[in-house]
């Protein structure tokens, strides 16, 4: 089994609410986005368009993160190839974050808040457990997945843009969309074999 | 707070712009990264010259560079407590062998140079302890002058980092850093097994190689078609890398050494210009990497070979 996900960029309407709902599930401090939107505009006055690009980590097959960190606390699931960190493990070397072309990795710093008064008790619940001073990432919900739900920024995408499911299994959603509607993932020219997959706009 | 809320800020503008500088390397603690590198580049290059060369005290300051080199790292990780788990990746992680190389070195030359120390050890220079210490010592000096150079080449998500020249170049500096310090050494009174005049044309040579190799990256780097890459030279240039790079590198690490070599080579060198050549010429490999380092630019996330275009301004 391999947990893959497929964006359609014709559905996305960039309204964040992959990145609002992955912050509310992970309780990820200030600076740490497992999910974010990217905004580019093409073409030129009166035919512009405005594109979205929701980028998450890829769980890519050929990792360059997982080889090049040196104390394995950067690893791939085996019985799912989800791509995850063991922050008990992780030495905060941020050689993982230099090898991911895809800029989806953070250093949890400091204790952060997002209020000069301080932390309020809901992030003091949601951060407590995580550490400072390692990386962070996006793990596809795990916990989520292992218990049969969906991951959060999929859950809660109001377009539907987002479709998660098994890559190894030739008649899942994923596999069947990505096969139909010409899925490509991003930097293939990297050789990283990700896991999340675009179609296009 | 503030610093803390600045940093955010500046990290919010950084994840907005196409070509996002690298700053988790050479920023903030980051410098001891830096820094580490460079002093363990410098001590295992001066531990193969001081071996070819004979010449003992500048071994004891190759041990000496490489344990402040192996602290400096200590200073820049998140977790130092956890360093000895850095052992375990050695497969697959260039850090991994790092972390092999810097304490193969410090084991070997530790075991190879107790018994030179006035107060001895309780093993001769000649026993099978300080033999097996100059095998570990050797090997460690090795994988430190080649390992630094595949860091940066196996960070794909930093092109102008990600060029097959980058190990070269890297022994290269090591090797250049040796002879400063042999040079230093001699200045300082050290018994070095050569004339100054070889060890100002080993530095010359070297420096050829070096910069030979540099112009081969940038080269490189700006034919190769990423934009990243280009941006990173551009920021060497003509960007926030460009004072350390100027006055540091070239200037300080390249004019002021090349004047002192070729007043060696024509007449007489004082000692005191054969140290400040030295020293020069390691401040100038120092800001060389610390500007090479600044000047790194993450690869868009936007790309070409997708089907989305890049974006065309307003008129």
């Amino acid at each position: 089994m391999r947990w893959g996900m497929v964006i359609d960029l014709k559905r996305c309407i960039g309204c964040y609410g992959c990145q609002l709902s992955c912050k509310a599930e992970h309780g990820t401090p200030p600076g740490v986005f497992f999910a974010r939107v990217l905004k580019q505009e093409e073409g030129q006055y009166p035919s512009v368009r405005q594109l979205f690009l929701p980028v998450l980590c890829n769980h890519c097959e050929e990792a360059p993160c997982v080889d090049a960190c040196p104390t394995g606390a950067s690893f791939r699931w085996e019985e799912d190839g989800i791509v995850d960190i063991d922050p008990d493990k992780c030495v905060g070397c941020r050689a993982c974050m230099m090898a991911c072309p895809y800029g989806n990795r953070y250093f949890n710093d400091n204790p952060q808040h997002y209020f000069e008064q301080g932390a309020t008790p809901y992030e003091t619940a949601r951060t407590a457990r995580h550490q400072t001073e390692v990386m962070m990432k996006c793990n596809f919900c795990r916990d989520r997945v292992r218990s049969g739900r969906q991951p959060a920024c999929v859950a809660n995408c109001p377009t539907v843009a987002r479709t998660f499911g098994d890559l190894d299994d030739p008649t899942s959603e994923v596999s069947c969309l990505i096969k139909e509607r010409g899925g490509f993932p991003l930097h293939p020219e990297a050789g990283t074999r990700p896991s999340v997959f675009y179609l296009p706009a | 707070m503030e610093r803390t809320r600045a940093k955010y800020e500046r990290l919010i503008q950084d994840l907005k712009s196409e070509l996002r500088p690298q700053r988790e390397w050479g920023e903030g603690r980051g410098i001891f990264l830096v820094i580490g590198h460079f002093v363990v580049g410098v001590a295992a290059g001066t531990w193969l010259l001081s071996l070819f060369f004979d010449s003992r005290a500048a071994m004891a300051s190759a041990f000496v560079l490489g344990a402040l080199g192996g602290v400096s790292h200590l200073a820049y990780l998140g977790r130092p407590e956890r360093a000895l788990r850095m052992a375990m990746r050695v497969r697959t992680s260039w850090i991994a062998r790092g972390f092999w190389g810097l304490s193969l070195f410090l084991a070997g030359s530790f075991l190879y140079l107790a018994p030179l120390l006035p107060s001895g050890a309780p093993w001769s220079g000649e026993s099978a302890i300080a033999g097996a210490g100059y095998a570990l010592a050797l090997l460690g000096s090795l994988v430190l002058v080649v390992y630094m150079g595949f860091v940066y080449t196996a960070s794909k998500a930093i092109p102008f980092w990600n060029s097959p020249l980058h190990p070269a170049l890297y022994i290269a500096y090591a090797l250049r850093g040796g002879t400063a310090v042999l040079l230093v050494g001699v200045a300082l009174g050290a018994k070095v097994d050569a004339g100054v005049a070889e060890l100002l044309l080993l530095w010359s040579g070297v420096t050829a190689i070096v910069a030979a190799l540099f112009l081969l990256e940038i080269h490189g780097a700006m034919t190769g078609g990423n934009p990243a890459a280009r941006r990173s030279v551009r920021e060497l240039f003509a960007g926030r890398a460009a004072l350390f790079f100027y006055c540091g590198t070239l200037a300080l690490g390249l004019l002021v050494p090349a004047m002192l070599v070729w007043t060696g080579l024509t007449g007489p060198l004082s000692l005191g210009a054969m140290a400040a050549l030295g020293l020069a010429s390691v401040t100038g490999d120092f800001f060389m990497k610390y500007s090479t380092i600044r000047a790194g630019v993450h690869l868009p996330v936007w790309t070409r070979l997708a089907p989305l275009r890049h974006p065309v301004r307003a008129p």
